[in-house]
């Protein structure tokens, strides 16, 4: 199990606005990641749209790496895009990743499942919960399998 | 409209532990938040307990619209906008394991068997499309209605009933919605128990 480093988690909805977007590293500034959630929208629509007809998964992998850092994507039915940038060294499981993107699904669930909250507005998500929840997993990426 | 919210925030929790468990008779329940609980084992919850709150809902709704010229529009109104948000919520989660839908019709057969399985627990009767947009879904003994008659019987309860498949309808309509398929669901109902939804999807 490798020791991932999140620096950032980033959630985009439906109409590719975002929806949170939160730095946890200390190198770079948020505008660096405003920046990369940006080109990731592109790069998922490209190959969601690849992926055409066929029943594809929902996660997507590894979208693309720059110098430090690899971005990775996942797509939910509802089409709501979760990115996450890290740092590593050595290369990351599938597995990890697809763990950590099930846990930040399932505080969107519990977010939206919340009725103070409104799904088709564009807002950004401000509830104290998802943002505890959220800072959480971006913290301890802990290794433990993830119960539905 | 903190009534609706409060409405709305109390069915979700109980349609995630009736997916998992039955009728547990006499007993109340933790109501299973979502999985918020350190233990992940399901709450139960007594279905007669969500039935009474859907009939009640509908009841709720007519005793608090007081303004008198566009009664039935706002009744109409709430229920739909309530039925909208569960069903937004209820779709979040339980399209979350499964692989992506390929087109519309995927998408609605989804809610034929798989919301419906979810909800009512048995699948929609019978699925209808004119292959241009509408699609006919028709449940032949629909749960809600199951304990419901009135003294004439026949057509005047099925008149009495359309109300409650108001709240239905917004299901429908909030689950295509977060799919992705914007819609119009109308509801209908000839003889209880069996009923028909119909949903028209805009062109795109």
């Amino acid at each position: 199990m490798s020791d991932i480093k999140i620096q950032s988690i980033a959630i985009i909805g439906k109409q590719n606005n975002p929806l949170y977007i939160k730095n946890f590293s200390v190198f770079h500034p948020d505008l660096k990641y405003h920046y990369i959630a940006h080109t990731s929208c592109d790069v998922i629509d490209e190959r969601v749209g690849a992926a055409g007809p066929e029943a594809a998964d929902t996660y997507l992998g590894l979208l693309y790496a720059m110098e430090d850092l690899d971005v990775y994507g996942y797509v939910t039915n509802t089409r709501v895009k979760f990115v996450v940038v890290l740092s590593v060294t050595n290369p990351v499981k599938n597995t990890v990743m697809k763990n950590l993107f099930k846990k930040i699904h399932n505080v969107y669930i519990n977010q939206v499942c919340n009725p103070f909250y409104n799904l088709d507005g564009k807002k950004s998500i401000v509830s104290k919960r998802f943002v505890a929840a959220i800072d959480a997993i971006g913290i301890t990426p802990s290794d433990d399998d993830v119960s539905p | 409209m903190s009534v609706l919210q409060t409405a709305s925030s109390a069915i979700t929790p109980f349609f995630t532990s009736l997916s998992s468990g039955d009728e547990v008779p006499g007993s109340t329940s933790i109501l299973g938040g979502g999985g918020n609980s350190v233990s992940f084992k399901p709450a139960h919850v007594n279905e007669s307990c969500l039935e009474f709150l859907i009939m009640e809902m509908v009841d709720l709704m007519y005793r608090t619209t007081v303004d008198s010229e566009n009664d039935k529009e706002a009744v109409y109104y709430k229920l739909e906008m309530l039925g909208y948000q569960v069903g937004q919520s209820l779709v979040e989660r339980f399209t979350r394991d499964r692989p992506r839908f390929v087109d519309t019709l995927d998408v609605v057969k989804f809610i034929c068997k798989d919301l419906w399985t979810i909800i009512f627990k048995k699948q929609i009767d019978n699925l209808k499309t004119n292959h241009r947009g509408v699609y006919v879904l028709q449940d032949n003994s629909f749960r809600w209605f199951l304990r419901m008659s009135t003294e004439s019987g026949g057509e005047a309860a099925a008149k009495k009933a359309v109300p409650y498949l108001w709240f239905p309808c917004g299901l429908i309509r909030g689950a295509l919605a977060n799919l992705g398929v914007i819609s119009v669901v109308i509801a209908e109902t000839n003889s209880l128990p069996q009923c028909s939804f119909q949903i028209k999807i805009a062109k795109s």
